[in-house]
């Protein structure tokens, strides 16, 4: 079942428009110019209960904008929201109760006191009671191995362990729908990785969605099934992300080592050269000619080894942003 | 005792920042030195009361105006608009299922109650080693009225900041939307001279809008310079104020968080 329906959804932002100079200056005291720049540009989806769904797009492309508007925050120019039946930007309290949003760059957390006062003040708003607050405390600090820092003034704590605080003081009231809006960012890649296991043990522990955008690729490959591109406003991908190598790879990659050097010439033919050295090349080719070329490359040129992969999903992200524009 | 928890744990935050309070509260206290200064020299030319004030009630006057101005004038306004609106902060207000409204009560009350705290004591030191320079009304009925004028004000003054702060929805630079309201509060509310002393018609629009009510009448009242009929008359029109701000603060907010980006403004 269904448990956020989104169905044209618009969001457009009266964004002023000045003339450059001092004469566009003047002119904009008297009558000012505005347009609509469209964040969000009808855009329709659904999310199961439990599914954990990627979001990725460009900077821009409308990714916060969305989860923003799902979480109530924002008022829709257009469309319709339904997210566990309840109208999000209405931000009755049953339906606050049951989701959580977490803004890497935005921080709810006291600075100036231990993270342990925030979950304090959030039990007290969540109305969560004394054993469940202990309970998923000790369960969370555990897991996300920060039950030393809790008591530690917040503006002392490294990167790190604020956003795992501040996933605990989000996740206190064990929200049903969680929308993270890159978690990851700014962290090394330990504490990518250890993130994300915490995000994907959330997930299976408490069935819970979690629409999840960012940057990096990593977080997508490793957590989401699902993924929803999104590009200036409009979705241009939804389904999944083993779907999007056979939709929109057209080539292989043939990594070949040579036993002695070859020229660059020598492989002009097989296919697209990407890189190039005398011992090493890595070839593009279509995928229907893929065996074949490897083949002919094995007959004719001295090869020590050869691979055939297809190109990693950040490449083909990045191709199919490329070659919708 | 769910909010009053609330209440509590928003006075440890508070707590964390007491200094910077305090020092807020000493720098307050030379504006009345420079008024009473000019009095002093007013008083002597004129060897008598001027407009039912004397020298001694002038000191009083100015002394309780700034105790008063730091423990019941919010400044809520600076935190709405460039923290909550304008930087985005208000994301993490809406997504709790909690009033903001009464979240940032919490978080402001706490700094007047600290500055009530610390004028209490500079009132007393300053009458110890002065003499009693600074006099409130012995009258316990008085007195009584006095709180309730001042809890009014209180509440008149945070509403009125809220609804300032709310002018950030739809406009990015406030900076001259506040200086002139400075300029405004420092002439209705009494802050340059009592507005008895001020000529008409500025007197009667004093006495109409609401500054008066959040600063003026609360000192006349600790002084116990309000007759019975005053004090009906300054309660009835810090409740209609009141009223009168807690429609426009629903209306404002209402219409200005379909404005709210939840990014700069």
């Amino acid at each position: 079942m269904s448990q956020i329906k989104v169905s044209h959804l618009h969001k457009y932002y009266q964004v002023f428009k000045k003339e450059p100079g001092i004469i566009g200056s003047l002119k904009s005291l008297v009558k000012r110019k505005y347009y609509d720049a469209k964040a969000v540009d009808d855009i329709s989806f659904e999310i199961k209960e439990g599914e954990l769904v990627g979001f990725i797009g460009p900077n821009g492309a409308g990714k916060t904008t969305t989860l923003k508007c799902l979480s109530g925050l924002l008022y829709p120019t257009g469309g319709t929201i339904n997210v566990l039946g309840y109208n999000p930007f209405d931000r009755k309290r049953q339906f606050l109760r049951q989701i959580s949003l977490v803004m890497g760059q935005k921080n709810q957390l006291w600075w100036d006191l231990p993270a342990v006062e925030t979950f304090l003040l959030n039990k007290e708003i969540y109305e969560i009671d004394d054993k469940k607050f202990k309970r998923t405390v000790d369960e969370l600090s555990d897991l996300l191995d920060v039950k030393d820092v809790i008591n530690v003034q917040v503006r002392k704590l490294s990167l790190g362990q604020r956003l795992k605080c501040e996933l605990i003081a989000a996740l206190l009231h064990s929200p049903k729908i969680l929308f993270l809006d890159e978690p990851t960012i700014g962290l090394d890649v330990v504490m990518q990785k250890n993130l994300r296991g915490f995000i994907k043990k959330y997930n299976e522990d408490f069935q819970a969605t979690i629409i999840l955008t960012s940057h990096y690729m990593g977080d997508v490959e490793e957590l989401c099934k699902r993924v929803i591109i999104i590009d200036v406003g409009r979705i241009i991908y939804d389904g999944s992300l083993a779907d999007i190598v056979k939709k929109y790879t057209r080539n292989k990659l043939l990594t070949i080592v040579f036993r002695e050097p070859v020229t660059k010439e020598n492989l002009i033919g097989f296919g697209e050269i990407k890189n190039y050295d005398s011992l090493k090349a890595r070839i593009a080719v279509p995928i229907a000619e893929s065996n074949k070329v490897a083949a002919q490359i094995l007959n004719n040129l001295p090869v020590e080894d050869i691979n055939i992969e297809d190109p990693d999903i950040e490449t083909i992200i990045r191709h199919i942003f490329n070659t919708k524009k | 005792m769910r909010y009053f928890r609330i209440f509590i744990l928003y006075f440890e935050h508070v707590l964390q920042h007491r200094a910077r309070t305090f020092v807020w509260f000493l720098v307050s206290l030379l504006n009345p030195l420079i008024f009473i200064l000019f009095w002093r020299g007013a008083f002597q030319a004129s060897s008598g009361a001027i407009v039912g004030w004397t020298m001694s009630t002038i000191t009083s006057y100015y002394f309780l105006l700034t105790a008063v101005s730091s423990s019941l004038m919010s400044h809520i306004e600076e935190d709405v608009w460039r923290y909550d609106i304008q930087e985005g902060e208000l994301v993490q207000y809406l997504l709790k299922p909690f009033s903001y409204f009464w979240l940032k009560f919490f978080s402001e009350i706490h700094y007047r109650i600290l500055q009530g705290f610390y004028v209490v004591i500079v009132l007393i030191i300053i009458n110890t080693v002065f003499g009693r320079i600074i006099v409130i009304t012995q009258d316990k009925n008085l007195l009584l009225y006095a709180i309730i004028i001042a809890v009014l004000a209180y509440l008149v003054s945070f509403i009125f900041k809220m609804i300032v702060g709310f002018i950030a929805f739809w406009t990015t630079d406030l900076y001259g939307i506040y200086d002139l309201l400075d300029i405004v509060m420092v002439v209705f509310a009494g802050y340059i001279v009592p507005i008895n002393m001020l000529f008409e018609p500025v007197r009667t629009t004093a006495y109409l809008l609401p500054f008066s009510y959040m600063i003026y009448f609360p000192v006349l009242a600790l002084q116990g310079k309000l007759s019975p009929t005053e004090i009906s008359r300054v309660i009835g029109y810090q409740v209609i104020w009141l009223i009168v701000f807690i429609g426009l603060y629903l209306l404002l907010w209402k219409k200005g968080i379909k404005k709210f980006t939840g990014v700069g403004q």
